[in-house]
């Protein structure tokens, strides 16, 4: 799935990856590090509050080899990762990213009261 | 574009978060609850004994019934966790008055989400929430009598304990 085909369109994007909706299969898209996964909207929210949950400042300080990783699941994808520090970091900048837009989305609807808003 | 989220859902974030905090707060009262069932048991109060584990069930309920309106309304509820609660009491009546500051709240919390649905305009949740308003004034003045007991009833003399725990029992059921 590209998103720059007509039926997507991007959300957000960081150096490290973007996320696209398609309004075609209702779905939003996660591009990160080289991975891509599609989601359903509260199967992305839930992937959000999962990664959103992490203890960064206790990995931090945490010296033990374990605790320099994250085991991030998302059992409806048959997707299982560890995800280093700093790269956690990165995945919440997108994901935050990606809700911020998501929620402007949503408002321009209600303020607009239209089904649809174009935005670019 | 498609507004995917209000597709989902017609419950805003705060809203969702607001809803599960109660949840969390009915399920520790529910669990506070227990532990006076099991205080006032212990020390051979059974009828208010059973009146708290009545009272436990209910917050359980209370809980549940928010707990299945976010899903409902295609938000996650989220299963609560409950930290330790108080399991040692130095009489009955701090029992009683530490269910009345519960209570009470708990009737903040409630007017604090009743607000938050009117700032958001969510009407839908506001109207759900009306049934919360109404069980918390019942809660609170239920609590309230049992206070007032403690005065009528003196617990030091030869039977007060006994009737205390009878009569602190019948609260809220009709004679
Ligand atoms: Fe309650
Ligand atoms: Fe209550």
């Amino acid at each position: 799935m590209l998103y720059d085909s007509p039926d997507t369109t991007l959300l957000y994007e960081t150096k490290k990856g973007r996320t696209w909706q398609c309004d075609l299969t209702d779905k939003l898209f996660l591009e990160f590090d080289g991975m891509v996964l599609a989601f359903r909207v509260q199967d992305f929210f839930a992937f959000r509050r999962r990664v959103n949950k992490v203890d960064i400042l206790e990995m931090i300080f945490d010296l033990s080899d374990d605790r320099d990783f994250e085991v991030i699941e998302a059992p409806l994808h048959n997707f299982v990762h560890r995800f280093a520090l700093c790269e956690l970091i990165q995945l919440r900048d997108l994901l935050n990213g990606t809700k911020f837009s998501l929620d402007l989305h949503s408002m321009l609807h209600e303020v607009l009261g239209s089904s649809y808003v174009v935005l670019d | 574009m498609k507004d995917l989220v209000r597709m989902r859902t017609s419950l805003k974030e705060e809203i969702e978060i607001a809803l599960n905090a109660q949840v969390k707060m009915e399920s520790e009262a529910s669990q506070k609850y227990l532990a006076m069932a099991s205080w006032l048991d212990q020390n051979g109060f059974e009828h208010t004994a059973a009146y708290m584990y009545k009272q436990s069930d209910e917050e359980r309920e209370h809980g549940l019934k928010i707990f299945k309106y976010i899903n409902e309304v295609g938000g996650a509820a989220i299963t609560p966790t409950v930290g330790e609660v108080q399991q040692e009491f130095g009489s009955m009546r701090e029992v009683f008055e530490a269910a009345l500051q519960s209570e009470i709240a708990v009737t903040n919390a409630i007017n604090k989400i009743v607000t938050k649905c009117r700032q958001a305009e969510d009407y839908a949740t506001e109207d759900f929430m009306m049934w919360y308003v109404t069980e918390q004034r019942e809660e609170e003045k239920n609590a309230r009598r049992a206070l007032e007991l403690f005065d009528l009833i003196d617990a030091n003399s030869p039977t007060g304990k006994f009737e205390l725990d009878k009569q602190i029992a019948k609260i809220g059921s009709a004679e």
